[in-house]
């Protein structure tokens, strides 16, 4: 009995060990390859750039040209980058190293030839930049990527779909208090108040920047504050603009969204995209949000209920009364 | 005949042993186990603003477990139509109805604690005042 058991363990033992170390046939490769990366994490929204890492070796010949056809024309910028990055050992710092030349973008068709040199002529990786446009909102777009070698191959890489954002980016509005402090968000500008009032944008104007260190009668910190021009309280040391309409615009203020395209910088992978902007729910929010620091920001809809909008805070300055913000906005209505 | 008479008694055993361990729990509507704990009281409160931070000033929050009142101070330009009550209970407890929602704290409010054998419930009026 015991030697039966033994005999099926194993008789079923082999039969696994066959069947799992059966490898999946694999197609052989030409000696000319190559791969792409979407680097950018973020929505494509007009104002920003989407960058691509594509990538070619050969192991017969040289490399030579690179092309990238877009679905959508891209805006100014966009065609591959005349360098590669690699990181210095010694520093840990990424540098760049000439590895393009002739990078020439022609509608929707950028192309490169790559430097005849022992550091890039085998296998190289160069940089894609695409500058959505505003023809390009809530479409979208695809890339194929190609590339040739001396030995006249070629070989091809198309990219996956990508929707261009619906959203509009407006960066850096310095706002200051009792000067550029009357914000249209239809506009994406800021305006002082003889602007106001000299091109009839008083039907216009959202918010009001202001700054105060502290307010009430208990002198209670207060800062720097974006107020809807509807809002009595905060607003009642301010001369507005002459027939400024008292509209309420809903403001909700956060303190953990920091959208990296609004802050400019890397090393941040949050971002707010269309959904974010068009599910966003104001019930009972305030018409005011105060006490802003770097980093910090507000949701905000307009009083005619059209745009929807973050208003990121980039920096504060008490001494210049001065607070700089960036805006991405969505039109709802 | 021994054996037979102590295989008998201990499956008896194991058969009641059994039966007990599958005896379900009490639970109430939402699931949470009822316990026989019958205190009930509540040990902190907190109120947090539209950016999910707190909007109380600190020391100032008084729970009465006798009065059964809630006093707390909210920071001056808090917007108290928006905002979102916690609490801590003793072990056990629950609240009625459920904190954690966006809530109108512009007049006082009321939230049950109810004991963890459910069958003692405290009603508390949670007032909020506002720096001005």
């Amino acid at each position: 009995m015991k030697t039966i058991g033994y005999a099926i363990g194993a008789v079923v033992g082999s039969l696994l060990l066959i069947t799992g170390c059966q490898s999946d046939k694999v197609t052989p490769e030409g000696p000319l390859r190559n791969d792409l990366l979407k680097k950018t994490t973020g929505p494509a929204v007009v104002g920003d750039r989407i960058e691509f890492a594509y990538a070619l070796g050969t192991v017969e010949g040289n490399l030579q040209n690179v092309r990238a056809e877009a679905t959508i024309a891209g805006g100014a910028g966009t065609g591959f980058s005349r360098f590669s990055w690699f990181t210095n050992r010694n520093t840990g710092v990424d540098q760049p190293v000439q590895t393009a030349t002739d990078t020439v973008t022609n509608g929707a068709l950028s192309t490169a030839r790559i430097i005849d040199s022992p550091t890039s002529n085998k296998a190289v990786t160069l940089r894609y930049f695409y500058y959505p446009t505003a023809d390009a909102k809530g479409k979208d777009v695809s890339f194929r990527f190609s590339g040739t070698s001396s030995t006249g191959q070629e070989v091809s890489f198309q990219s996956p779909t990508y929707r261009i954002s619906n959203m509009d980016m407006r960066r850096s509005l310095v706002l200051a208090d009792g000067a550029k402090a009357y914000v249209s968000i239809a506009d994406m500008a800021v305006y002082t108040k003889a602007e106001v009032e000299q091109n009839n944008l008083a039907n216009k104007i959202d918010f009001v920047y202001i700054y105060r260190p502290t307010l009430g009668t208990g002198n209670f910190a207060f800062g720097h504050a974006i107020v809807a021009p509807s809002n009595p309280e905060y607003l009642k040391d301010v001369t507005l603009p002459t027939g400024l309409a008292r509209t309420r615009t809903a403001i909700d203020k956060r303190v953990d969204v920091k959208d990296a395209q609004l802050r400019g910088t890397s090393g941040f992978d949050l971002y707010i995209d269309d959904i974010d902007l068009q599910q966003t729910t104001f019930p009972s929010a305030a018409d005011y949000a105060f006490g802003f620091a770097a980093d910090q920001g507000a949701f905000v809809k307009t009083a005619d209920g059209a745009y929807n909008a973050y208003v990121y805070v980039n920096a504060v300055n008490n001494t210049a009364r001065t607070m700089t913000i960036s805006i991405k906005r969505l039109k709802v209505n | 005949m021994m054996k037979k008479s102590i295989l008998i008694k201990l499956m008896s055993l194991l058969t009641v042993v059994g039966l007990l361990s599958c005896a379900e729990e009490p639970v109430d509507e939402s699931g949470l186990l009822i316990t026989g704990r019958s205190q009930c009281f509540m040990t902190f409160f907190d109120l947090l603003g539209s950016d999910h931070r707190t909007v109380l000033v600190s020391g100032q929050t008084v729970i009465d477990t006798t009065a059964l009142t809630v006093k707390a101070v909210a920071r001056f330009g808090t917007n108290m139509q928006r905002v979102k009550p916690y609490c801590s209970v003793v072990t056990d407890a629950i609240v009625e109805p459920n904190m954690g929602v966006w809530t109108d704290f512009t007049e006082p409010k009321q939230y049950t604690v109810v004991s963890g054998n459910r069958k003692v419930r405290k009603t508390y009026t949670i007032t909020v005042t506002l720096q001005k």
